[in-house]
């Protein structure tokens, strides 16, 4: 049974207040970074210790936030990578969670952290693609069963964008998230938009991913928009949602009867870019989606 | 060893110069990291697949970013010089520092320490960085303050 129509939301970063002031009633829902709330001082040899918020922007959020569902959408704590979990970064993550009343938290299924690091938080300077098979199914389950008893809210798990896929894996990463689903209840946050960036990259094939996923894992939906780079394409957050995109999005989300919410992906220095018109406008679509969604239509993308 | 393949990877990313010794050499990999049959194969495959050029190029952008927003006069005085600076950085802190102020931090007491052991800079971009950097140090301290 289907929950009633998604919501729809932006994934939050300075200028989503301004979007929410000129189109209140476009914004359902906000994807909260936890990362971006906060300073991390790494050693906690700050005064005060290893986190340090950033002033004024939780109490934003708390204003935004009036009459909408708030979700966490963390980067920092790299599940799949093969060294323990920074325990004092999840307490910070479970009491945000807390004080903004996070519905559900969801993370990338993507390696940020590396072993040999000076410091807790020691970045590999972007997300890593996963190793497919037993002993990261492990890892990342253990993981996610201490983070479900400190948040005690849904868990998901984002598909990355992958430029360097891993070979000879034992699952595909469709079939791996289905079994995170079936085995510990933990759902699927779908970025078409990596999708997209895997085809246009040669590396792999939307149709294929999405048939291989079961339908039911997948909670929230993210869209967006990028560019080119040296012959590349990449999830740049700098542009609207591409037409192909649209168009899995309204053939495949139909037969997600747990989506609970479809969110757009800008980064705050294209705002000027894309305009206040243009992200209504795409919000608007997004609507319209979630409503095509709800009524259990499928529409094609003229 | 999973650990040993995620390190490389994450070495690898951080230096094409060590992609380039790799695929010339691939054999390095079992001198340098503790990697099954499985793991060296993968790796030599990403090692050879073209969108490992992407992610090299991703990396120096995101290392570049917290500069390029904290230091931006002083990145555009640099010019050329930029590129080679920012590289021998990379090379001695390979991981990124998450909090902005620190990176910058860390990044102007390299230049710092460059410039006093007889870097040559002109004294024009000399005065946008001790500029730039005395902002950032005021701006970390701020951050310090904020509980």
């Amino acid at each position: 049974m289907r929950h009633g129509k998604a919501l729809v939301g932006l994934l939050n970063n300075p200028v989503v207040p301004s979007i929410i002031e000129y189109a209140p009633d476009l914004v359902e829902y906000i994807d909260v970074i936890p990362d971006r709330l906060w300073y991390d001082f790494e050693h906690g040899e700050a005064v005060g210790g290893r986190f340090h918020r950033v002033v004024g922007a939780i109490e934003e959020l708390k204003q935004c936030s009036n009459g909408r569902v708030l979700g966490g959408h963390g980067i920092g704590l790299s599940l799949p990578s093969a060294i323990p979990l920074d325990m004092a970064m999840v307490a910070e993550v479970a009491s945000l969670a807390k004080e903004l009343n996070f519905e559900w938290y969801s993370e990338h299924l993507s390696m940020f952290l590396v072993s040999h690091g000076s410091v807790p938080n020691s970045q590999a300077g972007l997300g890593l693609p996963v190793t497919y098979d037993e002993e990261s199914f492990n890892i990342i389950s253990g993981k996610l069963e201490v983070l479900k008893r400190s948040l005690a809210c849904d868990l998901l798990l984002e598909n990355g964008a992958v430029f360097t896929p891993v070979p000879d894996t034992d699952f595909s990463e469709p079939e791996f998230l289905n079994r995170l689903y079936s085995e510990l209840n933990c759902g699927t946050l779908l970025d078409l938009h990596n999708l997209y960036v895997g085809l246009l990259n040669g590396v792999l094939s939307p149709r294929e991913y999405l048939e291989q996923l079961n339908p039911d894992c997948v909670r929230e939906i993210h869209l967006a928009g990028g560019d080119e780079l040296a012959g590349f394409y990449t999830d740049s957050h700098s542009g609207l949602t591409p037409r192909d995109v649209w168009s899995w999005a309204y053939e495949f989300a139909p037969r997600f009867k747990n989506l609970r919410a479809v969110v757009f992906e800008f980064h705050e220095s294209y705002f000027e870019k894309l305009g206040l018109n243009g992200i209504a406008a795409e919000l608007e679509r997004m609507h319209e989606l979630a409503e095509t969604v709800a009524s259990g239509a499928q529409m094609h993308v003229n | 060893m999973l650990i040993e393949f995620q390190q490389a990877l994450a070495d690898l990313v951080a230096a094409p110069e060590f992609c380039r010794q790799i695929r010339a050499n691939p054999c390095q990999l079992r001198q340098r990291y503790n990697l099954s049959h499985r793991e060296y194969d993968r790796i030599v495959a990403m090692v050879n697949h073209k969108g490992m050029a992407l992610n090299c190029m991703l990396y120096r952008a995101n290392r570049l970013a917290p500069l390029a927003l904290n230091l931006p006069r002083f990145c555009r005085a640099m010019g050329p010089r930029l590129g080679p600076l920012l590289s021998e950085y990379s090379v001695l802190h390979p991981n990124t520092r998450v909090h902005f102020y620190l990176e910058c931090e860390r990044f102007g007491r390299f230049v710092q320490g460059k410039i006093s052991a007889g870097y040559d800079v002109e004294p024009r971009v000399k005065a946008i960085f001790e500029e730039e950097f005395s902002k950032i140090k005021l701006g970390l301290f701020a951050t310090y303050a904020a509980i």
